[in-house]
Order: structure tokens, then sequence, then C-alpha cells
């Protein structure tokens, strides 16, 4: 029985190591195309924003496919994948590819479609339909980047069958560089250990997956598990001190510390090392929470190891403790049942987080800083089971709270709708645009009468145009003087030589000085006019938009009153609705944990029935030892 | 006669318990479903509210939106984006890893998204990252460009460049 959980457990780890996959889908199409809602939806889909991506695709499709063929419906898929709809990602997944004409779907699309159906069938534990999945895929189609990952799936199925050659063929085409090597014989070791391989070869299989964790993400991490999984099964095979080299390498501060720490102990025993055992047991239970299991079973083992040292007294002073602890810990889960009641141990691990991030590949954020059941929480989290359910908790947690902001933001747009016709009708009563436009009617009659006048003024290019009053004089006066010399030289026959002379030096200076001002003015003017048409090119538009705002402005708000009070019934429907879903959701979850802390709770009991046996028995025997010995005394 | 008894009574609690059973994983199974349905029609109703939001708040004659958009460039990592519209900050974005790998991998971000009024106007975005040996960098790229009385969508576009170890940054108008 105690195999059959270390096997179990074993086979948790390594499938625990894939079952959160980052990477969905891989590059079928880019958005090469300027086509927004594609582009968007494939940002969202890449970057984990799976509900994002899914009301994108249901968008593009609603607006016309545009030639992408059943590449949204991959990505569809993908999304319901990533959203945890995974009877509609299936569905998807199968309607694409029962279609066996190349034409519907490109080998490389429906290679991809298999993998991808496969390991989510793997994910969820439907190991047979994945298998017969992932035999389907054509490996040469397949995206390199997958190729690994594929291998690994591959081998790790065909294990599971018990077709040891297709997975050894599957493993050694795995790149020794890539993660899922490691990953590849880890799952290999423990295939080995299910089955009477020679213990030299599992060690050996064993030492690959260590050698090759270095690859990995995380590979501390890994080392300590495949050495916590290989101490396991060495120790439950009687090879105790194998185990003990493994368990020793086990880091102190990892995940497998506890488990690790408590199984060296039991190794250590078996080698009649009770001091040494003494130690790690120590450690364990002065590191860790009560709560914690191992803890619990190392409060009982202390004592019964004490007693093999004969420290019967001190064994008697740790049953007692044991006792107390047990008693305490038996409260503490009480505790945290009625927490689970009153809503104080689920609510803050829900309420605490992010609201944008839900999904099956969303971790669920289990940190409930100061809270008593923070130890618990990650202990029970560390099921499958319990960690599902959880998740579809959250998801509902966070539908609750995006259907609460989608209906505020309804109620923003309706306030914006009436505001906008406000204003439009604003904009109608003050006749707005009508005294505008008037406005820069007299504008440009203001500016046809000066440019009229203007090219009056320029008309003459000597500048009389531009002649100043006393110019204007000097110049009239300046013809007179002209004629009367003119006249007078004719009637009289004087010679005006020297007054012509005179005039024409006079005549000179008048019109240099008005054909200097001419192009001077001229410019200036033309600067002017530039400016002020600008002005009046600008204004003309300002009107021209306005009056274009003024009429689509109905089109902005008319229409969506009704829109919004249809769409916002449906969301308080639907919000209703999520309501019963969420408080059936709720009583299973909490059934879950309830039905754990009742076994926890049993478990304790059982510990401490054994400490009590066994204090009894230790008391028995202790003061029966005094009592005979008293008794040899009398007689002697 | 107590026999029969027994053994029908065995009958029915054996029946009763494969029933309760079997009527306890329908009900699992169909909270499940519920909970499915629940998700997919929450998708459709928010593809209602953004077809609703797009076509209220950024109407077809004023609605403006910037793009951000990566070729599959080697040797550059966006980290950081900022817009600054007719001498005005308007947006920024911080990337995170995955939306990097999102850009890069074809998909197109919607950075800003306004109404503006037509005329001519200056954008500005300035983009910030790191190259391939880790040194940040940081690009100014200006466009001007005028607004009728149509939509106008404008890309910040990265893209490689097959002549220099650095990629291009642009902003191009689309049609």
């Amino acid at each position: 029985m105690f195999w059959f959980w270390i096997k179990t457990w074993i086979l948790v780890l390594a499938v625990s190591s894939v079952s959160y996959a980052e990477d969905l889908l891989p590059d079928e199409r880019r958005a090469k195309k300027q086509d927004a809602l594609y582009g968007q939806a494939l940002f969202s889909l890449h970057s984990g924003e799976y509900d994002k991506a899914l009301s994108l695709n249901s968008a593009i499709r609603k607006r016309g496919n545009r030639g992408y063929g059943k590449v949204l419906d991959i990505q569809a898929a993908t999304a319901q994948l990533g959203l945890g709809m995974s009877r509609s990602a299936t569905k998807q997944f199968q309607s694409l590819i029962s279609d066996k004409r190349i034409s519907f779907l490109p080998a490389k699309a429906r290679a991809q479609a298999w993998f991808y159906l496969a390991k989510h069938f793997y994910t969820k534990g439907m190991w047979v339909t994945a298998l017969k999945g992932i035999r389907k895929v054509d490996a040469v189609s397949l995206n390199p980047d997958l190729k690994d990952e594929y291998h690994f799936l591959a081998a790790t199925l065909e294990l599971f069958k018990g077709n040891s050659k297709n997975a050894d063929t599957h493993i050694v085409s795995i790149n020794k560089d890539s993660k899922w090597a490691a990953y590849a014989f880890l799952n290999l070791a423990v295939n080995y250990t299910e089955k009477d391989i020679h213990i030299s070869k599992v060690e050996a299989v064993f030492n690959q997956a260590l050698l090759l964790s270095k690859n990995t993400k995380t590979p501390e991490a890994l080392a300590d598990k495949i050495h916590l999984m290989a101490g396991q099964f060495f120790f439950a095979t009687g090879r105790g001190r194998s185990a003990i080299s493994h368990l020793k390498s086990v880091g102190l501060d990892s995940a497998y510390t506890p488990k690790a720490l408590l199984t060296y102990g039991w190794a250590l025993t078996e080698q009649w090392q009770y001091h040494d055992a003494l130690q790690p047991w120590y450690m364990l239970k002065t590191a860790h929470s009560q709560l914690n299991q191992d803890v619990q079973e190392t409060l009982i083992a202390i004592p019964h190891l004490l007693e093999k040292l004969n420290a019967k007294v001190m064994a008697l002073g740790a049953f007692d403790y044991a006792t107390e602890q047990y008693d305490e810990v038996y409260e503490k889960l009480g505790q945290s049942a009625a927490r689970l009641n009153t809503g104080k141990f689920i609510e803050p691990l829900l309420s605490q987080q992010i609201p944008d991030k839900w999904g099956a590949f969303t971790p669920i954020d289990l940190s409930l800083p100061d809270h008593p059941d923070k130890v618990y929480l990650k202990d029970v989290m560390s099921r499958g089971q319990f960690q599902g359910e959880l998740k579809s908790l959250r998801d509902l947690h966070v539908m609750r709270y995006k259907l609460n902001e989608a209906i505020n933001h309804l109620d923003a747009f309706k306030l914006t709708a009436e505001t906008r016709k406000k204003e439009y009708q604003d904009v109608k009563r003050e006749r707005l645009v009508i005294t505008h436009s008037q406005h820069l009617a007299k504008l440009k009659k203001r500016y046809k009468a000066l440019n009229a006048r203007i090219k009056k003024a320029f008309k003459n290019p000597a500048g009389h145009g531009l002649a100043s009053d006393t110019e204007k004089d000097q110049m009239a006066l300046f013809v007179d003087v002209t004629k009367s010399i003119k006249s007078l030289s004719a009637s009289r026959n004087i010679k005006s030589e020297h007054y012509e002379k005179r005039l024409r030096r006079v005549g000179g200076v008048l019109k240099w000085n008005l054909s200097e001002r001419y192009s001077d003015r001229k410019k200036q003017v033309s600067k002017s006019l530039a400016l002020l048409q600008r002005e009046i090119k600008r204004t003309t538009d300002q009107l021209d938009a306005a009056k274009f705002a003024y009429q689509v402005a109905p089109k902005t708000y008319k229409g969506f009153d009704k829109r919004i009070a249809k769409l916002k019934t449906k969301y308080q429907k639907e919000l209703k609705k999520l309501e019963l879903v969420y408080h059936k959701q709720r009583e299973r979850v909490g059934g879950i944990v309830k039905a754990d802390i009742k076994t926890r709770q049993e478990r304790v009991m059982d510990y401490q029935l054994q400490a009590r046996l066994a204090a009894a028995r230790l008391f028995d025997e202790t003061s029966n030892k005094v009592r005979s010995v008293a008794t040899g005394e009398v007689r002697q | 006669m107590k026999a029969i008894y027994s053994f029908a009574s065995l009958l029915l609690l054996s029946f009763t318990t494969l029933m309760s059973s079997s009527l306890y994983a329908a009900n699992q199974a169909g909270l499940d479903a519920e909970i499915e349905e629940l998700k997919s029609e929450v998708v459709e109703l928010n593809r209602e509210l953004f077809d609703l939001e797009e076509k209220l708040l950024y109407p077809a004659t004023t609605s403006f939106a910037v793009f951000v958009s990566m070729d599959e460039v080697e040797d550059f990592i966006v980290r950081s984006v900022k817009l600054n519209l007719d001498q005005q900050d308007v947006t920024s974005h911080l990337y995170s890893k995955e939306q990097v790998d999102a850009l890069r991998r074809g998909g197109i971000q919607k950075i800003f998204s306004s109404n503006l009024k037509p005329g001519v106007h200056k954008l500005t975005a300035e983009i910030l990252g790191v190259d391939r040996d880790g040194r940040a960098m940081k690009r100014v790229v200006v466009a001007d460009f005028g607004k009728a009385r149509s939509s106008k969508y404008l890309e910040v576009k990265i893209r490689n460049n097959p002549n220099q170890s650095k990629p291009d940054f642009a902003i191009v108008e689309w049609k």
C-alpha cells in the first residue's frame, strides 16, 4: 500500500511539471495586413489575454472572415483552452482535424491541432485519448519549436501504455539541450521503478535526468525533485544507503524539504542509525508548521525513536508533547473549517486575485499574509483536483468582477450619449453654426472689398496709387506747374529749359520715392494678404468641420440608448446566472476542503490515539520497572 | 422469506448507492458545463460591449488610433513606448515578456485610441528597449499627419534592417 502511494505521488510530481504550459499556439499567421482586429486578436492570444482574444475572434467572424480560413478556428480553440473551456475547445479541435482534406486544413496546422489536442487531454489526465491524438501528429509538419515537447509527450504516453520501444524512439529524438529531455528521463526513471528493472539501470536514468535538469528553467527545484523521487524509490525498495545519498542532496529551503527530511529520517532508522535519524526529524519539526503532515508524522516518530534509544523518560515526554500538538492541530483544522463556513477562508484568497487574470493557465496567487490558513492552503493546493476546482471558482469570481465593470461602463456610455445629446441641443438652440457662418460671410465680404482696394492701389506700377495726401497735392501741383510753364513758354516765347530741368528733377524725386515705396508696400501687403487668406481658410475649414460635426452629431448618440439598455439587461441577467453558478461551485470547493479537513483530522486523531496508547504503555513499562526494582529490594 | 427481504433490501441499497453516485457525477459534470457556458456567454457579451464601445466612443468620423507592431527582430527587445500627440503626453505602455513575444509573433497592439479633430497633427513616439548585448536603447520617431473627416490609424513599426544590426523605427499611416 505504501509503495502504491509512493508511486502515485511520484507520478503526480512527474506530471505536474508540464501541467502549465506557457505557450499554446504556434506562429500560424502573422498580422501582416493592416487589419486592426486580427492583429489585436493575435496580440491578446499570445500575451495570454484569452477572453479578449476570443471576443476579438468573434468580432472578426462577425465582420467577415476576410480569407483567414481555419486559422481563426484554431485560434478560437486555443483561446478556449486557455480560458479553461475544454469542452468547446475539444469540440472545435475535433471538428478541425476530422476533415482529412489538405485544402481544408494545411498539414502544419493539422499537426499542431493534433498536438494541442493531445496535450490538452494529457493535462486533463485522459492519457489513453491523448495517446491516440499524439499518434496522429505528423512530426515532419510540426513547428520545430514544438518537436521536443511533442517527443516528450509521446514518450510519456507510450510509457504509460507500456510501449517501451516506441517511448525509447521518442526519448532518443529529443534534443539533449532541451528541458523536455530532463522531464522525459525523469518519466522513464519513474516507469523503470514500476517494472522489474535492475537497480543500477534505474539509478543511471535518474542520474541522467539530474544531469539534464540544468537545461530547465528551475534546475535546482527539478534536481531536488529528482533526488527526492530517487530517494523515496530506493527507500521503498530497501536500498537505504542509495536513498540516503539522494535525500541528503535535497536543498534545505526547497518545496520538497519536509518530505525529504522525513524520508531521510526513516532511511537512517532502517539503517539502525537512530541518533542520526533524530537530527532531520528535529529539523523538520522546528522549521515547519505543525499543520504540515510530514511534521505530524515526525511528532510520533521521534518518541518511538527515543524509545528505541532506550531514552524512555524522554520518549514519554515526547509522546505527551505530540499529544498536545495533535490537540492543537485538530483544533486549528476545526477553526479552518469554521472559517470556511463563515467566508473567512476562501473569500479573502479570492479577493486578492488579479481581476484581469483568469483561465486555465493563470495560477492562483496563494499568498495569504498573516492568515491562519496559509500553511494549510499551500498544502491542500498541491492536490490537482482542488487546484482545478479553485481555479474555476476564481474564474467565476473574476467574471463577476468583469460583469460588474461592464455594467459600470454601460452606465458611463449612457452618460456619454446623454451629454452628446445635450451638447447638440445647446448648439442647435444657440444657432452657433449660423452665427459663425454669418460672421465668416462678413469677413469674406470685407476681404473682398479690401482686395479690390488693394488692387486699385497697386494698379499703377509707378506707385501713384500709394501716394500720401501731401504727395498727391505735390503731384497735382507738379502737373499744374508743368502746364503753366508750357503755356507760358508757348504764349510769351520764353525759354523754359532751366525750369523744365528743375521740374524733371522734382518729378524724378517724386517718382523715385513712390516706386521705392511701391515694392516695399507690395511685399508687406502680399504678406498680410496671405496671412489673412490663411486665416479665412482656417476659419472656413473650422466652420465646415463644425457644420459637419453638427450634421453627424445626432449619429453619435441616436439609437445608442436602446442598445445600451438592452446590453445592460443582458449583463444583469448574466450576473444573476453567475451568482447561482458561483454558489454551487463555492459549495463544491467548500465540500472538497471540508472532506480534506475531516481526513486530516481523522489522521491526527489516529496519531493521537497511537501516541496516547504508546505513552500509556511506556508509562506502564517504566512504572513496572520501578515496581519490580522495589519488590526486589523488599525480597532482599 | 427473511432471506428474500434481506436480499431485496441489499439490492435496493446497492441500487440507491449506484444511483446517488452517478447522480453526483452527473451534477459535477453539469456544473462544469454550466461554468463553461457562462464563460462563453461572457465572452460573447464582451464582444458586444467592445463593438458598442468602438461605435459610441470613437465614431468613424473622429476616430484616431495608434498601433504598435514589431517584426521578428532578434536584436531588440522593446521595454516601453510613450506617445506624445500635439505636444501632450497621451499614453505610455510597459511591455511584459509575453507581450514582447506576442508582438514578435505578429500581434498588433492598440496602444492608444481617441477622437481627433480634422487638421494637421504631430505624433511623437519614444521607444525604449535593450539591444542584443543588453544595452539600453532609446529612439524617438516623429510623424506630422493630416486628419480629415474619416478615421485615422497610425502604426509605430519596429522593423528589421538587413543592412544594420539595429532595427528601424517608423510611424506608418494606414490607408
